[in-house]
């Protein structure tokens, strides 16, 4: 496999600011005091989400696999029931500044463990302290 | 026990879940558009149930919702899709790290757009994330040269058992 080292960059800084700025909207939606309306507010999310995401797949071969509808199904069950259960915490009585921390720190190391264990990832001793300070870096914030 | 707690580490483990699903997609072979598509087909899929059976409400919604909606949604599908493409240049641990970090974006947009109050920790945090992103590059780079040293020694030893 052809593993370009730029190319990863220029992806990683893409997803770091476009997912940055996706949940802004939330914001957006509170300041404009309209956090009423946030159900219809992620429907909406996850259907413009659907639209850029078929504009994207009708560029290529529209044809897809059943390993890609599985794997498609089982994410977006990941990523439903991670908002879910979160949102579930927090309405019963656990303080953000402990939920937080715990599934945004917690799932990065498990997912680093997983792919350092399972799928036999080598990261260096800069990638494992840049994975140590992403990880304080994001339980600070989130318990600011 | 509270149950809150149980629902934290059903969260922790639903978004773990995510992250090594995202690998998985990738040995497996699958087209990042795909996947992309069919992640967010799922999801409309699971917000329309959530929002009509569950909580018994309905689509219809102000217009600005939907325009404030629509391209924060296709934002956020952007990164998926440029994630999911990654990962074949990357490892997942730093990947899903970079993606993760991106929750430093928020917290400075609002600084410059609603010109929140930036407290110490605030501040420590992002500049962490700006270290954390730099070491990984670091890293990143590191082992692509490692890569290229080792494939031109091989090419040499290649050459050099080659008969004249």
């Amino acid at each position: 496999m052809n593993r370009d080292a730029r190319l990863w960059m220029k992806l990683m800084l893409i997803a770091f600011v476009a997912n940055g700025l996706g949940p802004f909207g939330l914001k957006v939606l509170s300041e404009r005091k309209l956090a009423g309306y946030q159900p219809q507010y992620l429907f909406y999310w996850y259907l413009g989400g659907l639209f850029f995401a078929l504009l994207a797949l009708f560029g290529g071969s529209f044809r897809v696999n059943r390993k890609e509808v599985a794997l498609g199904a089982f994410m977006g069950l990941a990523s439903f029931c991670g908002q879910a259960f979160t949102g579930l915490a927090l309405s019963h009585n656990v303080p953000g500044y402990i939920a937080f921390p715990l599934t945004t720190g917690g799932s990065l190391f498990l997912v680093a463990t997983a792919g350092i264990l399972l799928f036999r990832e080598k990261v260096g001793p800069y990638g494992i302290a840049g994975l140590t300070l992403g990880i304080i870096a994001l339980v600070t914030l989130s318990a600011a | 026990m509270n149950p809150g707690y149980l629902y934290t580490i059903a969260g922790l483990l639903s978004f773990s879940a995510l992250g090594v699903f995202h690998k998985l997609a990738d040995v497996k072979g699958c087209r990042p558009s795909a996947i992309n598509a069919l992640l967010y087909a799922w999801s409309t899929v699971f917000s329309f149930l959530i929002m009509t059976a569950i909580q018994g409400d309905h689509p219809a919604a102000p217009g600005s919702v939907v325009w404030i909606a629509i391209p924060f949604g296709i934002s956020a599908s952007i990164a998926i899709l440029a994630l999911q493409a990654g990962i074949r240049h990357g490892n997942i641990s730093t990947s899903w790290l970079a993606i993760n970090l991106s929750s430093g974006i928020p917290t400075v947009a609002s600084i410059l757009v609603y010109h929140e109050a930036v407290s110490a920790r605030k501040a420590f945090a992002l500049v962490l994330i700006v270290l954390s992103m730099f070491l990984l590059w670091v890293d990143r780079s590191r082992q692509e040269r490692r890569r290229a040293a080792a494939e031109a020694i091989a090419d040499v030893q290649c050459c050099e058992k080659e008969p004249q």
